[in-house]
């Protein structure tokens, strides 16, 4: 936005580029595209170096460029991995655009995890019998409160109590994961939990949306981009704002279409382990072909001490996995609420500002709370994916989950001074981290390369930011 | 009616009592803390067999201050207990106090933690056994060939390397024949589950599912390697290794998705330690007790007398002894398992 008042402006417009027209023209966020751009190209480079590492003869390993990295299955399996931390950065953003911190989001989510954990394994279980319909749904809410309730406390001590964000929230770290959660679990791994509630993690079939709800999903995304850049050149026009070029309008929702629907042939060409698809099949009595017992066989099928039956000829695709989607939720409402609503301009103001916002009339105390609250129910959300993901609480289940989630934030362009700061920004910096380890993982690099360029990854990555910050002036 | 029973066990106690009295000793112990719960089942295994043999028990808790134990020492030298057993808060400050209680003619144990002076007699697990005996059921009860993933734990923390040189120890054979393949092989950042899903995940993705067994260095990794083996359909016919006897892990080795867990339990180290404790009192000497041998692989490498109990190794067939031991409950421990799959669980 305030891209386009500043080129608008410039008497040089006549002689720009064709590229700058082009960008100028579709008001694509130039520092986001220069993400999207290093995120694919690390996802390549992996690919490449993944496929150059295989000894000479054997065969790729599926990947565009043979390596393991750009598979339907990594790629399915990297957004799973990231969508925890994903959530969790989206309210970081707000924090730190209202120019607080919040140390105590890793700590806030092993809290929540073992409370609803110990909730649903000792107290609902036992009182409504393994496996009751209702045990996640109260699960989930007793969750949901308790995020609210603990992210309203840290917000209180620091907007009326007037003690500094960094201490509260250290004092959070400190105390809610090795403190209140080791009290609450007695310092035991929590396991398994309600079959219901594992859905949200993805981590089984029924947390699988697959390709009919994937498509007619992508389907409806589509039909909402498209009627989104309709209705806004409506707005445009009614408040005689300058519009874009047609090609512009149609090149971008091509593009979002484009992107939505890429994605889902992606997620929906990731089939069901082979082991899932046999233990499916023999459950609904569906007829499997009589599987290879060879070699060959073994490639696709054989994962575990004996063929038994191979799949083969029938095939279940996965399609989007819950926690993903509730990750892409999140980013949206997020979005919504930090660049539509009221709330989301008095964030930018206070963070701008925080003087002058509370002189136009701000209630910056509220808001303060009110941030830290909405931040309390994002962890909540992760808490829930990542325990339900590992069918466990632990009480190290967050440990340093609020750094993954202050450099995601970082790296997706937020400014550590304040008022500066996207929620797809911060979601891309969580990808881009996630992309990293995983990525070297597939390589089985030794670990201590992964933690050096992880880090290395942050500090360039913000250098980088202030380079652009620099030239866009 | 109750009170004469009362009076005559009282009586019988006072007879029993005066009649060891004779040979009675202290055995003095100095905790380092009581804030985690284990040392508690620790101090009532030392305390009953102590008390047994007619002894007395007398102990402190240092809550977790070098300073606090080393006071606590001079304490117990005060009241001149034939044994003071230690756990070091810290092993190099606790030194001077060991030098001490030599000199005022009292025998020192190190109790679970080392500190290296060679007039103490040293007690724990076999710690680099933990990782031989993880190997060691692998081969024995898991896979003796194949793609092996190795989920290490802390880059940070010795232990895990120890536990990795034992593991490689037995299974050095099978590798150096070509049998087995170490296809994945990863530290875990602070020993954590998630990442060792999240390590497990990758692995698995690099090699197409192409794994015949992992090698988890500790329970807690062993319930994401299994989380992500079941995202796979893979769990329980993948063989996975544990320790510590998490009780959540028991349970998957009742379930059949986890092979071992190397279970260290308290109370056996704790008797063990009362028990050369006992024998010390009777005049036994430090190399002369039953299982003492000669252990010089501490920092400083000083040679010092000690006991390395073999840690027990829990699988669905003797999962009885963690149940019978108390350790868990049989319904914690044979939580949705199938009738007549699991000889513990009936």
């Amino acid at each position: 936005m305030t891209d386009a008042s500043s080129t608008s402006v410039n008497p040089a417009m006549v002689q720009e580029s064709a590229v700058a027209r082009f960008i100028r023209s579709t008001e694509l966020d130039t520092r986001v595209l220069g993400m999207v751009a290093a995120i694919i190209a690390v996802w390549c480079i992996f690919d490449i170096w993944g496929y150059l590492r295989l000894p000479a003869g054997t065969d790729s390993l599926g990947g565009l460029f043979g390596g393991a990295f750009l598979t339907p299955r990594n790629l399915w399996t990297l957004t799973v991995q990231t969508s925890s931390i994903a959530i969790m950065a989206t309210g970081m953003v707000l924090v730190i655009v209202t120019r607080q911190i919040d140390l105590s989001v890793g700590a806030m989510l092993t809290l929540v995890a073992n409370v609803a954990a110990v909730l649903q394994v000792q107290h609902l279980a036992p009182a409504l019998g393994v496996g009751h319909w209702s045990i996640w749904i109260i699960a989930v809410i007793v969750a949901l409160v308790l995020g609210a309730a603990v992210g309203a406390f840290n917000g209180y001590l620091i907007a009326f109590l007037g003690i500094p964000s960094f201490i509260v929230t250290l004092g959070g770290l400190i105390a809610y994961a090795r403190g209140i959660s080791f009290y609450i679990s007695e310092g035991v791994t929590i396991a398994p939990l309600d079959k219901s509630f594992k859905v949200l993690g993805g981590g089984v079939p029924a947390s699988w949306l697959g390709p009919f709800w994937s498509w007619s999903l992508a389907l409806a995304a589509c039909a909402l981009i498209i009627l989104g850049i309709v209705m806004g050149r409506r707005q445009r026009m009614r408040f005689k704002f300058p519009l874009r070029p047609v090609w512009a309008e149609v090149f971008l929702a091509g593009l979002g279409s484009a992107i939505v629907l890429g994605a889902t042939l992606i997620v929906n060409s990731y089939a069901w382990p082979p082991r899932l698809i046999e233990q499916y099949a023999v459950a609904n009595k569906i007829p499997i072909p009589p599987g290879i017992e060879d070699k060959d066989g073994a490639a696709i099928c054989m994962a575990a001490d004996k063929i038994v039956r191979c799949a083969e000829g029938y095939v279940l695709y996965t399609g989007y996995a819950i926690p993903v989607l509730l990750a892409l939720v999140v980013g949206l409402v997020m979005s919504f609420i930090s660049t539509r609503t009221l709330f989301g301009r008095y964030v930018y103001a206070i963070g701008g500002n925080p003087e002058a916002a509370e002189l136009a009339g701000i209630n910056t105390k509220m808001m303060t709370v009110k941030v830290f609250t909405l931040m309390g129910i994002l962890v909540a959300i992760s808490a829930i994916v990542s325990s339900s993901r590992l069918d466990a609480a632990t009480v190290s289940l967050g440990d340093l989950n609020e750094l993954y989630v202050i450099a995601a934030a970082v790296i997706g362009g937020t400014s550590l001074a304040g008022g500066l700061g996207t929620i797809y920004g911060a979601m891309l910096g969580a990808l881009m981290m996630q992309s990293i380890t995983s990525g070297m993982l597939l390589l089985n690099l030794p670990s201590p390369w992964q933690a050096i360029v992880v880090g290395g990854v942050l500090v360039t990555a913000v250098y980088l930011d202030q380079i652009y910050r620099r030239r866009a002036k | 009616m109750k009170r004469t029973i009362f009076a005559a066990m009282a009586g019988a106690l006072m007879l029993s009592a005066s009649t060891v009295v004779a040979n009675a000793g202290t055995v003095a112990v100095s905790w380092k803390t009581f804030q985690e719960e284990r040392w508690k089942t620790d101090e009532a295994a030392i305390k009953a067999v102590v008390e047994a043999a007619g002894h007395s028990y007398v102990s402190t808790d240092a809550q977790g201050s070098a300073q606090k134990q080393a006071a606590d020492i001079e304490g117990l030298i005060a009241q001149k207990p034939d044994v003071i057993m230690i756990v070091a808060f810290d092993s190099d400050a606790i030194l001077p106090s060991i030098q001490k209680i030599s000199d005022a003619g009292i025998k020192s144990i190190a109790y679970d933690v080392q500190f290296e002076d060679p007039n103490a007699l040293y007690i724990t697990f076999d710690n680099v056994g933990v990782g031989r005996l993880m190997a060691k059921t692998m081969l024995e009860k898991g896979k003796t060939e194949g793609n092996f993933a190795f989920i290490k734990g802390d880059k940070g923390d010795p232990n895990a390397t120890f536990l990795f040189e034992g593991i490689t120890e037995v299974l050095k054979e099978n590798m150096d024949a070509g049998k087995i393949k170490n296809v994945c092989e990863t530290f875990t950042d602070g020993w954590k589950p998630d990442n060792a899903q999240k390590n497990m995940e990758q692995c698995l993705t690099a090699n197409n599912n192409k794994i015949d067994a992992v090698v988890s260095e500790n329970d807690g990794m062993a319930g994401g390697v299994v989380a992500a083996l079941e995202a796979q359909g893979l769990a329980g016919a993948v063989p996975v290794t544990g320790q510590d006897g998490d009780k959540a892990a028991l349970n998957r080795v009742a379930l059949g998705t986890q092979l071992v867990s190397v279970w260290k339990d308290s109370r056996v180290l704790g008797k063990m330690a009362a028990e050369a404790a006992v024998a010390l009192i009777g005049g036994t000497a430090m190399d002369a007790l039953p299982g003492s041998a000669k252990f010089s692989g501490g920092k400083k490498k000083v040679e010092m007398n000690s006991i390395l109990i073999p840690p027990n190794p829990i699988t669905k067939d003797n999962l009885g002894d963690v149940i019978d031991g108390g350790w868990i409950s049989k319904d914690e421990a044979c939580a949705g398992v199938a009738a007549g799959s699991v000889p513990a669980c009936g």
